[in-house]
């Protein structure tokens, strides 16, 4: 790394939110908070069955309840069908034919408010004639077993099968091959907000939607396509979000789309706010998964090859299920140095909610599955934890070399000995060594992981974000992106991004939040994309800003562009800072004396396109990321023996490569809320428990999820490894972080008991039976 | 949704009565709604009339005195029994007991006689009232009536209430010398409902025997349970490690569990074996100290 690396004066320091102030004082306008004039209240009709077809619907009593406006059913779309991609279209906005899942939207109704319309759905008439569903993988893969979708055979959703290396003749030569199968549940993604939507039609041709959506041009093309209108006439314009994770508020609901609809219909704005119950019952959710990982090592631990199968319940609909399944096998050859590779997957349609992205999208199942796997190697081999990781991690690669997977994964840099070496200094991991670990009834265990994760994510379609930076001519600067914050802080990122390269406060950026009218077109906010590659639109259109001042800048003093530069709010000769300016005085230069130059910088975000292609799904070869982040993690739990209540405690570390922390408070905090406490509640709390479609726990009493009574603090160490391909160095933070705390959690309750849990999470009642049958095969 | 009813905010204790002379069956009383909101919600429950007791700032008091011991009004709410200092002195098992109800926010608005009188057998209230020997005064437009604790609920969400009856007062006597109670509960989070809980009073005798011994179990029946054997079991007897595991072994006996999400009827009784052993455990190491 040069010297000068680093020393920026907004960037790499702890950074306010631009935000912060708006949500606490609750100024912050979410979805829900929107009111227009003239609006109605819609409501969904839901399916009491997980799989029936339709027969019929009756509406009539529905339309003549006083109050009602409208009413929609599927019909009336026209036979739309939409999808993740081409392919996979495969859903309705309100099905026609056949429900799905339980709870799934058949008809819906727009009312002069909420409570009319509830009952207006009450009334309307479905006939259904129930249908044998299949409720698990194991269910769907049998021969003769009921289908979900009549076209898709042996309800086979996605099948990928992979081979790198020769994994067979690897095990061969293997000293030691394990077998193992993991289990991961399926899991809410957590928002507090629920989604919630208004729309309205300003005229017959255009469409304004209003909605907490963390992609809000994904709703721009489906709505798009659904209503026929070119895109000029949709404009999507996004609130404040309540935060994301990943999955419905990347997608479409049954009520984005009978807003719209019942706007049409009754031209009037109509609104949908999402119940908790709704939510918990019909948004996607994490896939249920079962990874069995055969892996073969030397002697000495240093891996040879892996085989991994993964069975996935995807859900009614395919949604996103394709890229988890990629996701789950990429990046099995990271973070350690894996020469053979063999990957089957297999993801199944059932009659339960879809499932779909959430935070650590794919890597989090193998990589648990794989990380806890290593320690029982360890422990068969006799070799410690941290030494196997040590040994089998992949180097830093030099500037300007690449490290290069099996799978054709190119790593440019790699933090991750570094991680495990801080991690273990840090809390003392040889000294833990033969302490004493009981206390009463409570046990104490540490356990140790690493883990991974792709940041820039790059799919088949369309990947640059863009940015326009617009210097008002009293000096104060309107940033639009097409970004969107969701509560990962890029707001303050991008703001301070452009700051730092216009040589500004961060206070003089006025961002201004997706409105699709104004701002340009965007991927979305997943697969931890934003900074790489909003960063980079937004350091380049600042740049371009910059440019067009420093020209004006040199005219002035009469040097070349070159000799100008712009620092704290001062533009000044390089040579002679003491001819300088005030950054308003050349603002006001530019727009008025040259004259009336209007200055517009312009910017998008290339890395995401140009690097080594894109990743082939079917083959299992390429990129999906531009750069990739490393974590380690070591975390401590106390068991309670008697019961099998397990806590998580403060003893807890993470060290974390996210290239460069362009806001270290930010990167802080995100591993701890979203690293440290989503995987305390993957690995101990969280589960939808389920009855042949049905959700036994739709609600946050009895759907466990830690507060801060159970959410410990961890210490965060910085690792900075300045990527080439990120902005100032930058990848991405926190989904990798996320990965490695339910194999640290599993491997930490081992140290404690002698136990290994394989099928997350560890709930009281599944440890307490795996600590008595170890104690029963222990007195015999 | 919430079906329509009529709704009255009675003022006094004898106005909220004549209401449920009135309306009986067709009536329910709603106190801080926390249990009670639920319910109607969810439909299982869709009175006419709503008698809102909130307003009924006569039954908010917590008053102690040595001989009378304490009487607490049905309509305090949670977090005053939790904070209240004569009962951290006094009863500091009931407080405890209240710092795991719930949320605080929950605390805030539910009363300890709409906890009661919810009957639902998970509830924390319940079974310390019993081992404390406590005894609930009802009252109806007829005249009052005294209840043992013990005896109030029936089954699952029912309790010994007449429709035109209301709880006004939680009596709790002064324990005598050398008794000690404790009352824990399974939870995966802090607050949660009682997967299993145990509440247990131990008085010692003069030569240091178990003279007395009451416990109570939540969520271990349709009802809060007293679990007499394992009671009798300790009566007379010097405890000691032994003992009281035996006791949690009889009193997984006596227990016939609900399952659910949160625990299978097996697990459930294992669990009573633990709680009575750590509970009563700690009641003895009280009554030692008292
Ligand atoms: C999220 C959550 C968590 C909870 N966790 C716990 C827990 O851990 N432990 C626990 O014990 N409880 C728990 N509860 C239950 C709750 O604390 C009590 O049930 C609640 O305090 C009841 O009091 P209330 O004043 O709100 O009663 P309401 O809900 O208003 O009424 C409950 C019932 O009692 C009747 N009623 C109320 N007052 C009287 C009266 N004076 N006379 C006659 N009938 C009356 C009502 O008609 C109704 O049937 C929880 C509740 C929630 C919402």
């Amino acid at each position: 790394m040069d010297e000068t690396f680093g020393n920026y004066s907004i960037l790499g320091k702890a950074i306010p939110r631009v935000d912060a102030r708006a949500k606490v004082t609750g100024q912050a306008k979410y979805a829900a908070d929107i009111e227009v004039a003239n609006m109605l209240w819609g409501q969904i009709n839901r399916s009491p069955y997980a799989h029936a077809r339709i027969l019929n619907i009756d509406t009539s009593k529905a339309e003549a309840l006083p109050g009602v406006k409208a009413v929609t059913t599927g019909k009336d779309f026209g036979g739309f069908k939409w999808g993740w991609s081409g392919p996979t279209r495969d859903e309705e906005p309100l099905a026609v034919e056949k429900v799905r899942y339980q709870y799934e939207g058949v008809a819906a109704v727009a009312a002069v408010d909420e409570d009319t319309a509830q009952e207006a759905c009450d009334l309307i008439e479905v006939d259904y004639e129930p249908l044998p569903g299949v409720f698990t993988p194991s269910e769907a893969m049998q021969e003769g077993a009921p289908l979900v979708h009549d076209d898709r055979p042996g309800n086979i959703c996605v099948e990928y099968h992979w081979n790198f290396g020769d994994v067979d003749k690897a095990f061969a030569e293997s000293y030691l091959v394990r077998e193992d199968t993991f289990q991961t549940p399926r899991m809410a993604k957590g928002y507090l907000e629920p989604p919630a939507v208004v729309a309205y039609w300003p005229d017959p041709e255009r469409i304004v939607y209003i909605g907490a959506k963390g992609s809000p041009y994904f709703p721009y093309r489906i709505l798009a396509k659904c209503f026929d209108l070119p895109l000029s006439n949709v404009r999507i314009i996004t609130p404040i979000i309540g935060s994301d994770f990943g999955g419905t508020k990347n997608d479409m609901t049954p009520a984005d789309f009978s807003a719209v609809m019942l706007a049409k219909k009754t031209g009037r704005p109509v609104k949908f706010v999402t119940s908790q119950f709704d939510a918990l019952t019909t948004d996607l959710r994490r896939h249920p998964m079962w990874i069995t990982v055969k892996t073969g090592v030397t002697k000495d631990g240093i891996l040879k090859a892996t085989s991994l199968k993964a069975v996935a319940d995807g859900g009614a609909y395919t949604r996103i299920s394709p890229l988890t399944m990629f996701l789950v096998g990429t990046c099995q050859t990271l973070p350690y140095k894996l020469p053979n590779f063999k990957y089957d997957a297999y993801n199944y349609f059932t009659n339960n909610p879809s499932s779909a992205a959430m935070r650590g999208h794919g890597l989090y199942h193998s990589r648990f599955a794989a990380d806890v796997q290593l320690d029982m190697i360890a422990e068969e081999l006799g070799l410690d934890p941290v030494e196997i990781r040590l040994k089998n991690s992949i180097e830093n690669p030099k500037p300007g070399e690449i490290y290069e997977t099996v799978n054709d994964v190119h790593v440019a840099t790699c933090g991750v000995q570094e991680c495990i070496e801080k991690v273990a200094e840090a809390v003392n991991w040889k000294a833990r060594k033969g302490q004493k670990k009981v206390e009463g009834d409570t046990a104490y265990g540490m356990g140790f992981a690493a883990a991974t994760y792709n940041s820039g994510t790059k799919l088949s379609a369309h990947n640059a974000c863009a940015a326009i930076v617009r210097v008002c001519e009293d000096g104060s600067v309107n940033y639009l992106t097409g970004a969107t914050d969701v509560g990962q802080g890029s707001d303050t990122i991008m703001s301070a991004i452009v700051a730092e390269v216009l040589g500004i406060r961060l206070e003089d950026i006025d961002l201004k939040r997706v409105d699709s009218a104004f701002t340009p077109v965007d991927p979305g906010s997943y697969g931890s994309r934003v900074t790489v590659h909003a960063g980079e639109a937004a350091t380049k259109a600042a740049e371009d800003a910059k440019s067009q001042l420093l020209e004006v800048a040199a005219q002035q003093f009469g040097v070349k562009p070159g000799d100008v530069d712009i620092k704290d709010k001062k533009v000044f000769v390089k040579s002679s800072p003491e001819r300088n300016m005030a950054w308003e005085r050349l603002v006001r230069i530019a727009c008025y004396e040259t004259p009336g130059k209007v200055i517009i910088g312009r910017g998008y975000s290339t890395q995401g396109i140009s690097m080594y292609g894109l990743a082939d799904f079917s083959k299992g070869v390429g990129d999906i990321g531009t750069n990739y982040s490393f974590t380690a993690q070591a975390s401590e739990v106390e068991v309670d023996v008697e019961t099998g209540v397990v806590k998580c405690t403060d003893n807890n570390v993470i060290a974390h490569d996210c290239g460069f922390p362009l806001n270290t408070q930010a990167v802080e905090t995100q591993v701890q809320g979203g690293s440290y406490h989503q995987g305390i509640s993957a690995a101990v709390y969280e589960e939808f428990k389920m009855d042949s479609g049905q959700t036994l726990n739709p609600n946050l009493v009895d759907y466990k999820r830690p507060r801060a009574y159970e959410a410990p603090m961890t210490q965060v160490i910085h690792v900075i490894t300045n990527d080439p391909y990120g902005p100032f160095g930058a990848k991405e933070a926190s989904e990798g972080s996320c990965c490695s705390a339910p194999p640290s959690i599993v491997s930490a309750i081992h140290d404690a008991t002698g136990v290994w849990i394989k099928d997350l999470p560890a709930q009281p009642e599944k440890v307490f039976w795996a600590l008595k049958k170890k104690r029963e095969k222990g007195q015999k | 949704m919430i079906a329509a009813f009529e709704y009255f905010a009675p003022k006094t204790v004898r106005e909220a009565l004549s209401l449920l002379a009135k309306y009986k069956e067709e009536a329910k009383i709603i106190a801080g709604g926390q249990s009670m909101l639920v319910v109607m919600k969810q439909r299982l429950l869709t009175p006419e009339y709503l008698i809102d007791l909130k307003g009924i700032t006569d039954l908010d008091y917590i008053k102690y005195d040595e001989g009378k011991g304490l009487r607490i009004g049905a309509l305090t709410i949670h977090r005053a029994i939790e904070k209240s200092p004569v009962i951290q002195k006094h009863f500091g098992v009931l407080s405890e007991m209240e710092g795991n109800l719930a949320t605080i926010q929950t605390r805030n608005w539910g009363t300890i006689g709409g906890n009661i009188c919810h009957g639902d057998p998970a509830g924390d209230p319940a079974p310390v009232l019993i081992a404390l020997k406590a005894k609930l005064k009802l009252a109806s437009s007829a005249g009052e009536r005294i209840v043992e604790a013990e005896e109030f609920s029936k089954d699952y969400l029912e309790v010994a209430l007449e429709p035109n009856e209301m709880l006004t007062e939680i009596q709790v006597p002064t324990p005598p010398a050398h008794t000690g109670t404790a009352y824990e509960k399974l939870m995966v989070m802090k607050g949660d409902m009682s997967i299993i809980g145990a509440a247990v009073s131990i008085t010692l005798d003069s030569k240091g025997g178990c003279g007395d011994a009451r416990i109570a179990l939540s969520n271990a029946a349709s009802v809060p349970l007293r679990a007499k054997k394992a009671e009798k079991l300790l009566i007379g007897k010097t405890i000691n490690n032994g003992l009281l595991t035996k006791a949690g072994e009889v009193a997984s006996t006596e227990a016939t569990p609900p399952a659910d999400v949160h625990g299978s009827i097996e697990y459930r009784r294992e669990m009573v074996k633990v709680f009575v052993k750590r509970v009563a455990q700690l009641a003895l190491e009280r009554a030692k100290a008292a």
